[in-house]
């Protein structure tokens, strides 16, 4: 009888407390607008059953949970603290990524340097609310909208923070089209939205083998910190773009990205116990998170409204919203936006453009804050 | 510590302005960068036969003034009718190979001065002319086959 009542009292029923129950909800919803909503299911729907993983009440000291020594999870952990999956994300991305439009139009580029300006609001504003620098810097980069660049910053700046964080990035890239339509709607006149691009030139196969070289330096340079990111970024684009390494980017931008994808979704969903992840600075993150993307977004349309007061030849400011680096999320909304007002107008290839240039833009970003920790 | 005297004693001001700007200065050099690069290239193939003048011009070099001819004239009033269009498309696909890059048949057809071709392509594909063989590789199946196959 004894025996039945200790394995009771260990079981996942007896040990359960309201944070894993709330955090369960919490699995439960992401799994919902994943599968059912289709909202970024890729990412939501490891994170949302990591999250059901991660909530299960167990006995302690059995090297069972994420953050006990030897356990698998914590293993599979590893590729989250060390910043090794994000890494290899985006060596995937760089495989996926064409920076046609973006060498057929640099300019555009600016608004992608724009977009990050919410990462710097933001870190004000967290140090505001009496975070430490480095957590004010891995709560800022939420607003590059760039989840593996918010997990590598977080697990080399405030590692404690690494679940909200990488969440809160999730979530809002998840939200996407929830959050920026109203902030673009809301900072542009019909007449703005009406603005037609004109058609990108072609760009020949050299200028697009020659880009990522060249980019790789010039960004590392100015920030090494951004190595394992834009390193990683730009191999991948150059094996798409060389023709002679067909079967690398192939597997680069199917197998490897989706191995990285799966481990790194689901441990960091694991990594959300309740008793680690229900505090108020969670809350406090969540807010900032938000404040972030959303000045992200707002800099970005505002900066194009700024350019085209010199410009000649006006662009759509709403391609600025485009410029965080939630690929491709954002640009598919800038052009849903657009042609909301005037279905041929076709806004997908100049937003992508931003949206590229966004993903180098919060990188060097993660890299730059990086940098200054280190400094202090 | 709260508000502006935690900014102040992080130097998060310098750090926000530092951050901004040096962020910005990265993304405009760059961007200054490859908006020359296709002039830099476009200067390179032309001063490319004048380093190597011992070397044999290249097979496909045509005397000067002489402008590239297109593949395939196009009539005055191009058609409507998709199966006539692929017509005019079948001299591009016996240039560029049975199987072939779509953007490589999107540059000929462009340099070929064929009007719409992403459009032109989404009916294609629509239609089967186009087939998908994977890894980004596509056929031609051209109408009067398509018609053969549909007629089993």
């Amino acid at each position: 009888m004894d025996l039945l009542f200790q394995f009771l009292s260990n079981t996942g029923y007896y040990l359960a407390d309201y944070r894993n129950v709330i955090m369960i909800v919490v699995g439960s919803i992401f799994l919902y607008l994943g599968t059912a909503k289709k909202y970024e299911p890729l990412l939501l729907v490891p994170i949302g059953f990591g999250i059901l993983v991660g909530n299960i009440p167990f006995f302690k000291g059995f090297g069972l949970g994420i953050y006990e020594n030897n356990s698998v999870l914590h293993y599979l952990y590893f590729g989250v603290t060390t910043g090794l999956y994000p890494s290899i994300v985006f060596l995937g991305l760089g495989a996926m990524t064409d920076f046609s439009s973006l060498l057929a139009r640099p300019s555009l580029m600016l608004l992608g340097a724009a977009a990050q300006m919410g990462i710097f609001f933001t870190l004000l504003g967290a140090l505001a609310l009496g975070f430490l620098p480095r957590e004010a810097a891995s709560i800022a980069i939420i607003g590059g909208a760039d989840g593996p660049t918010s997990i590598f910053l977080t697990a080399k700046l405030a590692p404690h923070l690494i679940g909200p964080i990488a969440i809160a990035a999730y979530s809002y890239m998840a939200l996407i089209p929830v959050i920026q339509p109203p902030i673009m709607r809301l900072l542009t006149s019909r007449q703005e939205r009406l603005i037609r691009m004109p058609e990108l030139r072609d760009v020949s196969k050299k200028e697009r083998i020659i880009f990522p070289a060249v980019a790789v330096i010039l960004c590392c340079f100015l920030a090494p910190a951004s190595i394992p990111l834009l390193g990683t970024f730009f191999f991948g684009n150059f094996l798409k773009e060389c023709g002679v390494a067909d079967r690398l980017a192939q597997t680069a931008r199917t197998s490897i990205i989706d191995t990285a994808t799966i481990l790194l979704g689901l441990t960091v969903g694991a990594s959300t116990q309740g008793d680690v992840f229900l505090t108020p600075k969670s809350v406090a993150i969540f807010v900032l998170g938000a404040v972030a993307f959303s000045i992200a977004t707002a800099s970005g349309v505002i900066f194009a409204k700024i350019m085209n007061l010199f410009l000649k030849e006006k662009i759509n400011p709403l391609l600025g919203a485009a410029g965080v680096s939630a690929v491709p999320g954002s640009a598919r909304e800038v052009h849903l936006v657009g042609q909301s007002e005037d279905p041929e107008n076709f806004l997908l290839m100049h937003a992508m453009a931003c949206n590229s240039s966004g993903v180098i833009g919060s990188a060097i970003c993660a890299g730059i804050l990086w940098s200054f920790m280190i400094v202090l | 510590m709260y508000g502006f005297t935690a900014i102040s004693t992080h130097n998060g001001w310098a750090m926000a302005i530092a951050g901004a700007l040096i962020v910005f200065a990265g993304l405009v050099v760059l961007s200054s960068i490859i908006s020359q690069l296709h002039k830099v290239l476009l200067f390179w193939e032309k001063r490319h036969p004048v380093f190597k003048n011992n070397h044999k011009m290249p097979k496909n070099d045509k005397p000067e003034g002489q402008e590239d001819t297109p593949v395939s004239p196009l009539p005055k009033e191009f058609p409507t009718d998709l199966d006539e269009i692929a017509c005019l498309y079948q001299p591009l696909i016996d240039e560029i190979g049975e199987t072939f890059y779509l953007s490589d048949l999107y540059e000929i057809a462009r340099k070929n001065d064929f009007p719409h071709p992403h459009i032109t392509f989404t009916a294609f594909r629509e239609s089967e002319i186009l087939v998908p063989c994977g890894d980004s590789v596509f056929s031609w199946n051209p109408p009067t086959e398509n018609k053969d196959n549909d007629n089993g």
